[in-house]
């Protein structure tokens, strides 16, 4: 194809891409012109809606109840030095690998296990701080914690079911299976309402667990059954060959299972773990239905506030600001883990 | 794993063999121990309260009215009835969103393929903002803010609604529309993932066969990229089987916000909860079922 | 070698969980004690009622059900103030009290006989606080005067209470069609009934007027005068606690019994002593409820002066109706069958003797 001297070859393949991507058809051009409309007209609205109507106090004044819910105004330093913490550990883990010295590296798994504990530290109790109860934990701040706190539970859990549901015991085979299948079939909220309203008949009299704690367990006995096929879909992955090899080395099952079976299995259900990281962050705003006030639930207390009237379309639309960047948040993590691990795994 | 002896001598067959059957008598034993303390603390907690389990109340009937759905039902009805109502109005949601989801993520899958720049990107900004929201989110702003907030949108609910004779309420509407679009979202990736297993060569095939991008599509990949959609397709399914419970969220009386008023009115929480968990494997199951005869189908003539 | 893998994998967690249910319940003691020792009173309330419970800017609870709370921890502890609030859906709030997870109920909760009988929820109810009725709320400006003006259309209710049923008993009766949409939780029906998806909400007469004291325009909407049922809202215990039960049987009569008296919160110490050495020193019925003479506080295992705590902290009862329903609230509701029955109203404690 010739070109023409005086508009640059940048310029004219622009113009060509443009026009095989928009208008290749006579069709295409409809399609391309309809859309466009569309979108347009969408997006205009929209953005004439977000400046010009929407009234945004609703947002505005309540973002301490958002992001940290009813603690108390002096403790709120607390709330923040953790989300910080959390933070900065995000920014770490994002940073290049080349940046970061070696320990560090290898001290970020460590740091993300110990970033709950941190946490509870910093809000419930300890460090000569006056404990906060947790019926005062609330927005954004409570819906990480039971995210983090089903992650952390969910995940030893699943592969502790994996490794069960593919061990040489029938029974621990069939209860296993049995457990995973059963609580794969379940709705949610039914899981969470069991949670709420009846682990307190099955303990024995005069036994309480708090609202939060009896979340985090419903909530993670049911992504561990969602985590443990995840697992086992990568155990199943792995060659046959790597077993008989590690049974050469003279390595015991445990060794195995420990040093070969599991390191390749979890990269493989890397993605998929990750995938059930963000619905178990998705799960908590059912909590909301059963009296937790963590995200979703403090907005709905706000939306009832009557200076807040009839104000949804600019709460739900913040709140899904909120979720989605938290869930892009973890997936890039993901992301960053799943890079990290397959250069390490070229070693 | 496999247990053969792995390093020899040190412990012969036969003790080994012992000791595993020794081994799984311990777990059941453990397992079996665990249930029953649950259930004696279950049964001190109940006997505190005065009741025992029992399902004799499923006859009796259930006194509260419900909104009009497929099936008759009257407040004489017994509890037994009105589950079977509730289970009828969440089969129709999810039933019906099925086909709808299913609609929705084959045109958004496909629309990552499309060689229309414009339809590839909306694609994807579908998928990016609908997945990430949760299912919840979605409802209440299609319920509160769309159907609520705009008559025009109510209304034509109405109207459709009386054209068609069918009791469609504006709550089932706008359920419906919140799962689809959430599960929309999901099932368009696994579309994409199928349509991605197919090899490049047979796009090219057909366009040298002068097939068109439409043609090529329904014909020639699809077809093919069916083996590897099914699989996906059938957890999504569930998945929108199971999130029709966040019904309660908008006033539907699916099964589970009858369970739910149930457990108020008798008390019986562990049987109402015990017949939900039940016939939400048996949902579970059908789907997985009707899906493994369609993949079975697919494979034999695929 | 496998078996012991599976041992540190599956029977470590097993072992604990055994050995954390093991332990044999211990000797029943009355959750009276349990308060006690505790120095902390673990309340089940709405928290989203105007004028019964809600919150406050500074995030503290609210209400008439808020204050028999701080009125049974101010007779028990001693202190008003000790008490743990656990805000409850209407599901969630018997379950709240069977499991311990709460020791009272004061949550706008009618007392009715399946909720009272073993056989139905088990509770012990305390004397009504609050008698209320359900009632019909409809827009001022539809026409709507009676229930039969409302045939066939929408009534938007809460779900798991006793006003869905009740609303079906009534019309069926009457032999009015009416279609039903059921809520899990008021905020939902509210807003529902407020964007015109249904003609008319029902609930407790009480609820109705809090809810529309947030709307945006309260006054566009009234309160049919139908009457469709006899709520009498009371606080709750667990069956099978008669120690407990008494204790705050009897905090809610001191309440009454004070009103009837005259003793309020501002008079109370002029009256403990005026009755201890002073004019009133020969009134026995009045030194006897104040504690000054006699052991009817130890009889319930309260202090003598338990009355005196209670209203030294949050008034008699007719000072807390009209700080949380009074005239002067945006939640006001005419005291009606809820003044002393001096008054004409229903509110009547037996003899402190």
């Amino acid at each position: 194809m010739a070109e023409s001297p005086r508009s640059g070859p940048r310029s004219r393949q622009l113009l060509l891409r443009i026009r095989r991507g928009l208008f290749a058809s006579p069709l295409d051009t409809v399609i391309t012109v309809v859309l466009a409309v569309l979108c347009g007209g969408g997006l205009w609205s929209f953005l004439h809606w977000v400046f010009l109507q929407a009234d945004w106090a609703v947002v505005v004044e309540n973002i301490r109840l958002y992001i940290h819910g009813r603690l108390p105004v002096d403790q709120v330093w607390r709330s923040w030095s953790w989300l910080g913490l959390l933070g900065t550990l995000c920014l770490v883990t994002l940073m290049p690998a080349g940046m970061l010295p070696r320990p560090v590296l290898r001290l970020l798994p460590l740091l993300w296990i110990l970033i709950l504990p941190i946490g509870l530290l910093l809000l419930a109790s300890g460090l000569g701080l006056e404990p906060v109860k947790s019926r005062f934990w609330g927005g954004l701040q409570l819906s990480l914690l039971l995210t983090l706190g089903t992650i952390l539970m969910a995940l030893p859990l699943g592969i502790l079911l994996a490794l069960a549901r593919r061990s040489s015991l029938p029974l621990l085979r069939w209860l296993t299976t049995g457990y995973i299948e059963i609580t794969r079939g379940m709705p949610l909220i039914a899981v969470l309402f069991f949670g709420q309203l009846m682990i307190p008949l099955f303990l024995p009299e005069g036994w309480t667990l708090n609202r939060v704690l009896r979340a985090v367990l419903s909530l993670g006995f049911f992504v561990a059954a969602y985590m443990a096929e995840d697992v086992r879909g990568g155990l199943q992955a792995i060659p046959r060959t790597q077993l008989e090899a590690a049974r050469s080395l003279g390595l015991s099952p445990l060794q195995t299972i420990i040093l070969v079976e599991l390191p390749q299995a979890l990269r493989t259900a890397l993605p998929s773990l990750a995938n059930q990281c963000v619905a178990s962050l998705q799960s908590t705003s059912l909590l909301a239905y059963l009296g937790l006030i963590e995200l979703l639930g403090i907005s709905r207390s706000i939306l009832g506030n009557p200076d807040y009237l009839g104000r949804h379309l600019e709460v739900y639309i913040w709140l899904a600001l909120l979720y989605w960047l938290v869930c892009i948040l973890m997936t890039s993590l993901a992301r960053r883990v799943e890079r990290s691990l397959n250069v390490t795994g070229h070693h | 794993m496999s247990l053969e002896p792995l390093a020899p001598g040190r412990l012969s067959g036969r003790r080994k063999r012992l000791l595993l059957i020794l081994l799984q008598v311990a777990i059941g034993l453990l397992v079996l121990g665990v249930i029953a303390l649950l259930l004696t603390n279950l049964q001190v907690n109940l006997l505190r309260r005065g009741l025992g389990l029992s399902f004799d109340w499923l006859g009796e009937p259930a006194r509260f009215p419900l909104s009009r759905g497929l099936l008759p039902y009257r407040t004489e009805d017994s509890y037994a009835w009105a589950f079977v109502v509730g289970l009828v109005n969440s089969l129709q949601v999810v039933v019906v969103g099925l086909v709808l989801a299913t609609i929705l993520g084959v045109v958004g899958g496909a629309a990552n393929f499309s060689s229309n720049w414009l339809l590839r990107q909306l694609a994807s900004l579908y998928v990016a903002v609908a997945r990430n929201v949760p299912p919840l989110l979605h409802l209440l702003f299609w319920y509160f803010v769309v159907f609520l907030g705009l008559p025009a949108a109510r209304s034509g609910v109405g109207a459709v609604a009386g054209l068609l004779r069918l009791p469609v309420s504006v709550e089932f509407v706008a359920l419906l529309i919140g799962l689809t679009v959430y599960t929309g979202a999901y099932i368009s990736e696994v579309v994409r993932g199928g349509i991605n297993s197919v090899p490049r060569g047979q796009w090219e095939a057909a366009r040298s066969l002068g097939f068109g991008e439409g043609r090529t599509l329904r014909l020639i990949i699809l077809p093919q990229a069916l083996r590897a959609i099914l699989p996906g397709l059938n957890s999504q399914y569930i998945n929108l089987a199971k999130n029709s419970t966040l019904a309660i969220a908008v006033g539907y009386s699916d099964l589970f916000s009858i369970v739910n008023t149930t457990f108020n009115q008798t008390g019986r929480s562990i049987e109402a909860f015990a017949l939900l968990v039940l016939v939400f494997v048996a949902v579970d199951l059908l789907i997985s079922g009707v899906m493994n005869i369609l993949n079975r189908l697919v494979l034999r003539h695929g | 070698m496998l078996a012991k893998s599976f041992k540190r994998f599956a029977i470590a967690p097993l072992l604990v969980a055994l050995a954390s249910c093991a332990t044999a319940p211990e000797e029943k003691v009355s959750l009276l004690e349990q308060v006690k020792s505790r120095g902390e009173l673990k309340c089940g309330i709405s928290g989203g009622l105007p004028g019964f419970s809600s919150l406050t800017p500074q995030g503290a609870y609210t209400g008439l059900d808020v204050d028999i709370c701080r009125a049974v921890a101010a007779a028990a502890l001693g202190d008003a103030d000790n008490v743990a609030y656990t805000p409850l859906t209407a599901a969630q709030r018997f379950t709240a009290l069977s499991s311990g997870e709460i020791d009272l109920l004061s949550r706008n909760t009618t007392q009715t006989l399946s909720r009272d009988a073993g056989g139905g929820n088990g509770l012990t109810f305390a004397p009504v606080v609050f008698y209320d009725g359900q009632g019909v709320l409809v827009r001022r400006d539809s026409g709507v005067t009676t229930l039969e003006d409302l045939a066939g259309e929408t009534f938007c209710s809460k779900a798991g209470t006793t006003t869905e049923r009740n609303l079906n008993d009534v019309m069926q009766a009457r032999g009015i069609p009416f279609e039903p949409l059921n809520f899990d939780q008021d905020q939902d029906r509210n807003q529902a009934y407020t964007e015109g998806r249904c003609a008319a909400m029902t609930a407790d007469r009480s609820s109705l007027n809090s809810a529309r004291s947030g709307f945006a325009a309260p006054d566009d909407h009234m309160i049919l005068d139908e009457v469709l049922s006899k709520e009498p809202l009371a606080p709750a215990t667990a069956d099978g606690d008669a120690r407990w039960g008494d204790a705050v049987r009897w905090v809610v009569y001191g309440l009454m019994a004070a009103e009837e008296l005259g003793i309020t919160q501002s008079n109370i110490d002029a009256r403990v002593a005026a009755a201890t050495d002073g004019e009133e020193q020969e009134n026995a019925a009045l030194r006897r409820f104040l504690g000054i003479e006699g052991d009817l506080g130890s009889k319930l295992g309260l202090p003598n002066d338990f009355v005196v705590q209670a209203v030294g902290a949050v008034g008699n009862y007719g000072e807390i109706y009209d700080r949380h329903l009074g005239p002067d609230t945006p939640t006001f509701i005419p005291r009606g069958l809820n003044a002393s029955f001096t008054e004409g109203g229903l509110h009547y404690a037996p003899p402190f003797n």
